[in-house]
């Protein structure tokens, strides 16, 4: 819901000059109607709103995982009736991590200005306040660190690049052990499939809420110590990688 | 001690779910192959949970109606084999055949309850709320913990 | 039991046998799934009422398992009793909140259930269409989890909500009708 956030979290991502930015059917999540701000809601007399809640009253707070564990099986139990195949379900799961995506960007954001402290430091350059980032590294950093501790109160253990010349646009993202993937027992059956899509879902959604457009998919690598270890791959589109060049002609961090 | 078999059922008096280790001996003298209710060959169909089931079942009542209703039923004991049972506030029964040298198994079914089942079944978002036919209950997860936690009993005591 | 006792043992199991997860992944991934059944319901409202209370019904009936596994009650032993469990010790484990139990109609069967928090509904603003603040009850999920949940230990219940802050109300309170128990499932007749 919310959407005037979302709206408002929408034009953040137009303002960044990247033409290639959003792919079309994605935007379309956000609520159609709605001009932000409008005071055509109610609220009540004791103004218990969201805008007069302060946003970081939640910033500590925590709730069972178990009930983030029914949420998330009720996501998956409902996307499972409305597809017709294990990419399909992914593909489903990515799309509701999205707009996740969006709005974690600018909490992210606002709570590394608001409190000035190291909490972006990986993609702030200087001793201001951090900025919203340029390049690929100081984006993946950003997931890496500061999201996954948003998320899950810890670091992501990996952030490697492709090796191979053919593909210099992908990018890996590793967690051995996703918190969403918990208590999932996948059957043999679907042994392709990874629930953490919708993960993957919520980092396309940070990637191109900063103008970097990317598609991430969320892949089973497990090892016999961490057997849901999973690896976020993202891939970086075209103008993405002709910008960073440029980029990086111009000596920009 | 000798773990036998261990079954669950549901609410809706159905076994979701039904694993066998070793046979269980029966006794001496008789025909065993062809007794009836408690022999090889019955169990080799579905047959001997629909017995297990009716057993408890009956027996859980009777000591309600004779203990009260929170009274229940632990254990019962022949001359061939301990019958260990624990039913939850849903209705969910857990029963496991031991041989006569098995400490109560009371705790242990708790506790497969509480750190198997739940935890690897009930938030499960790949298994379905209920487990007609047993779905979902046999996942790996489940299946492996349950050996590995029967193993354990079996080792230590 | 005491609603005092209820609430204390809450309290414990909170504090030491609940696994923990950041509250804001739990509140944005509740949001998401609320703008999701929006949108393919094209904002039918009363249809994503109806969906988000099945799917709290299936929430319900999982979550009673863990409820008991974590807690260790038993069967409670009237309404009353079962009230202040729900309140104070189902909603403080999942929810870390403890709605008041209140407005109990003098048979004992019916009850409200006001929240001060409501952690579903942070970060929420309801879509300014006209509509939404008439027809849409954000946190429906919650009426069918306590239905699934008291299904379980065989207590069939109606729950609905009567006010919501996000609606403008000053309060969010949900209304809980005992319907009746439910008895034993007797296993088919053979033959």
């Amino acid at each position: 819901m919310a959407a005037p956030r979302h709206s408002a979290m929408l034009s953040i991502s137009n303002n960044v000059g990247t033409p290639q930015s959003t792919s079309s059917d994605k935007t379309q999540i956000a609520q159609p109607q709605s001009p932000a701000q409008t005071p055509g809601l109610r609220v009540p007399s004791n103004r218990k709103t969201i805008y007069d809640r302060h946003l970081n009253r939640s910033r500590n707070a925590e709730l069972s995982r178990a009930s983030f564990a029914y949420l998330f099986a009720e996501m998956v139990t409902y996307a499972q009736r409305r597809v017709t195949g294990i990419q399909d379900l992914e593909k489903r799961l990515n799309e509701q991590g999205y707009p996740l995506g969006l709005r974690l960007l600018d909490l992210l954001f606002y709570r590394a200005t608001s409190t000035s402290s190291s909490a972006l430091s990986s993609s702030s350059t200087s001793s201001s306040p951090p900025n919203r980032p340029l390049r690929i590294l100081a984006l993946l950093h950003l997931i890496h660190g500061p999201l996954w501790r948003l998320l899950f109160q810890r670091s992501a253990d990996a952030l490697e690049h492709s090796v191979s010349p053919d593909t210099p646009n992908e990018y890996m993202i590793t967690d051995n052990d996703p918190l969403v993937n918990t208590y999932i027992s996948v059957p043999r059956e679907m042994s392709m499939l990874n629930c953490a899509a919708y993960i993957a879902g919520v980092i396309e959604g940070v990637c191109d809420g900063c103008g970097f457009e990317a598609k991430v998919s969320a892949h089973n690598q497990p090892t016999e110590m961490w057997p849901s270890r999973t690896v976020f791959l993202v891939r970086f589109g075209d103008t993405v990688m002709e910008r960073e060049k440029v980029l990086e002609r111009q000596g920009v961090k | 001690m000798t773990v036998y078999s261990f079954y669950i059922f549901d609410r809706h008096a159905e076994c979701i779910y039904k694993r066998r280790w070793l046979p269980r001996p029966t006794s001496v003298g008789g025909k065993p192959q062809t007794q009836a209710g408690l022999g090889q060959t019955v169990r080799a169909g579905d047959d001997d949970a629909k017995l297990v089931f009716g057993t408890v079942f009956s027996l859980r009542n009777m000591v309600r109606k004779l203990g009260g209703e929170e009274d229940n039923f632990v254990s019962y004991t022949t001359s061939q084999y301990k019958l260990h049972y624990y039913e939850t506030p849903t209705n969910i029964k857990f029963v496991m055949l031991t041989d006569l040298k098995s400490p109560s198994m009371r705790i242990a079914l708790q506790q497969i309850y509480i750190n198997l089942f739940v935890e690897y079944v009930v938030k499960n978002p790949l298994s379905p709320v209920e487990h007609p036919g047993g779905v979902g209950v046999n996942n790996e997860l489940f299946e492996g913990s349950l050996e590995q936690f029967v193993r354990d009993q079996a080792t230590f005591r | 039991m005491s609603t005092n006792k209820a609430s204390r043992i809450g309290e414990e199991i909170w504090k030491t046998r609940v696994d923990k997860v950041n509250a804001e992944l739990v509140t944005l991934t509740y949001g998401t799934i609320v703008a999701q059944l929006c949108q393919d319901y094209n904002s039918d409202y009363q249809e994503v009422n109806k969906q988000l209370d099945k799917m709290g019904y299936n929430i319900g009936m999982r979550l009673i398992e863990d409820f008991l596994a974590k807690s260790g009650v038993g069967r409670c032993a009237n309404f009353r009793e079962t009230a202040d469990m729900i309140a104070k010790v189902g909603f403080k484990i999942f929810l870390n909140v403890a709605p008041t139990v209140t407005n109990w109609t003098s048979d004992n069967n019916q009850f409200s259930l006001i929240f001060d928090d409501n952690p579903l509904a942070d970060f929420v603003e309801l879509p300014d269409d006209g509509r939404a603040q008439d027809e849409l009850w954000f946190s429906n999920i919650l009426c069918g989890v306590l239905r699934g949940s008291l299904e379980m230990v065989q207590v069939q219940i109606e729950a609905h909500f009567v006010s919501d802050v996000l609606r403008g109300d000053d309060t969010t309170e949900m209304r809980v009708s005992l319907v009746r128990y439910i008895e034993d499932e007797m296993p088919p007749e053979e033959e």
